[in-house]
């Protein structure tokens, strides 16, 4: 990110670089950046905080009426606005656990009133439809593998299954709102679903296989500290 | 998924050092005034169109969102397990504020929202990425726009 501000200025653009992470501007010193204080993945602070969303807009371009003294990093003011923990959130339906295909179906309809809910889905970036995905991956390393459709390798096409899944559950986690964090929707989707346990097999198989595609995406498909087993504790 | 600060180690080393190569200062461009500020946002969170092929890790080039594709069209296919990813799911203006952009635009606070923004991929080396991010520099410029807000994932 901070690379590229310095290529676009060069270029001729004024740029302004938003930053999560303070060390890499620091390292990097792009012309003008501001820090926020949230959270990997939310830039521009809490999901519907409007407000918080224009405060990190101004205050970035407002470093474009700073003197040019380069480089320039300011820390934005504002604090992070995502609500308390809810402790008393539940996902919002029974789930079956027989397979993780009968726990998929009984996930759909949830996602299907979250997708009402929140107005869109972000599930699409593997071309397949939720149940299929998770048959996908669920077969991609069995003696019957479901063939992969034209247009993506298979290894791709696994990884990005994989990202659908997690995105179909997790969607469906927000489906009647409440504030459950970002960490106790990922304990809950790693914990407590069969889903998340079939990754973690998936992961535990791509990072023993001879096939270095697997290999290669292994090792992104699980939160760091829950692939590791010295991490894990076990 | 939290703050840099939360994440366990070793992670957070990792993230915190990851591919940080070393630039001289560049010379700043002049600012455009405030009313003459046409603003696009360039994100690093892999977005894409619905359809379109997803990028690949360390992918060099870059995908176009115009303004006017829907919510629902716009994908993220950065996939990394390291950044949260239910606040976009919940609001794509947490990682592409352009509702927020033309909200400053119809209340005077810069010129215009750019048409089109711009998304490359996360975690890839800046410098390989040095070629299509001047190209889509170019591309900008050809189209008015004369700031950029970087946003990252």
């Amino acid at each position: 990110m901070s690379g590229l501000a310095h290529y676009l200025e060069d270029e001729g653009l004024a740029t302004v670089v938003v930053a999560l992470v303070r060390e890499h501007v620091v390292s990097m010193r792009p012309p003008r950046a501001l820090w926020v204080p949230f959270e990997l993945g939310r830039p521009f602070g809490a999901p519907g905080d409007v407000e918080m969303q224009l405060s990190v807009l101004r205050a970035a371009l407002a470093l474009l009426e700073q003197p040019a003294k380069q480089p320039l990093l300011v820390d934005f003011e504002g604090q992070d606005s995502t609500p308390p923990v809810d402790p008393n959130w539940r996902f919002p339906a029974q789930l079956e656990h027989g397979s993780v295909l009968a726990e998929a179906a009984a996930v759909m309809p949830v996602w299907q009133l979250a997708c009402e809910r929140l107005g869109r889905t972000s599930v699409g970036i593997s071309g397949l439809n939720p149940e299929t995905a998770v048959d996908f991956v669920a077969r991609y390393l069995s003696p019957d593998p479901l063939p992969n459709p034209k247009g993506m390798a298979p290894v791709s096409r696994v990884r990005f299954a994989i990202d659908d899944i997690k995105a179909f559950y997790l969607e469906a986690a927000l489906a009647q709102g409440g504030h459950p964090s970002s960490r106790q929707l990922r304990d809950w989707f790693w914990n407590e679903t069969l889903a998340g346990g079939m990754i973690r097999e998936f992961q535990d198989k791509a990072l023993a296989s001879d096939d270095a595609n697997l290999n290669r995406i292994a090792g992104s498909l699980v939160p760091a500290e829950l692939t590791f087993s010295y991490l894990r504790g076990n | 998924m939290v703050r840099l600060a939360d994440i366990p180690e070793p992670e957070r080393t990792v993230i915190a050092g990851l591919n940080c190569p070393a630039y001289a200062d560049t010379p700043p461009v002049t600012p455009a005034t405030a009313a003459e500020r046409h603003v696009a946002i360039v994100s690093t969170a892999g977005l894409i169109l619905r359809g379109e092929r997803p990028m690949l890790a360390n992918e060099t080039g870059y995908r176009a969102i115009p303004s006017s594709a829907p919510d629902g069209d716009v994908l993220c296919s950065h996939v990394s397990t390291n950044f949260d990813r239910t606040g976009f799911q919940q609001d794509l203006n947490v990682m592409l504020p352009r509702d927020r952009l033309r909200e400053l635009e119809q209340q005077g606070e810069i010129g215009r929202a750019a048409d089109t923004h711009y998304a490359f991929m996360g975690a890839t080396s800046p410098e390989k990425m040095q070629d299509k991010a001047r190209e889509v520099g170019r591309s900008m410029l050809a189209l008015g726009v004369n700031t950029v807000v970087l946003a990252p994932v």
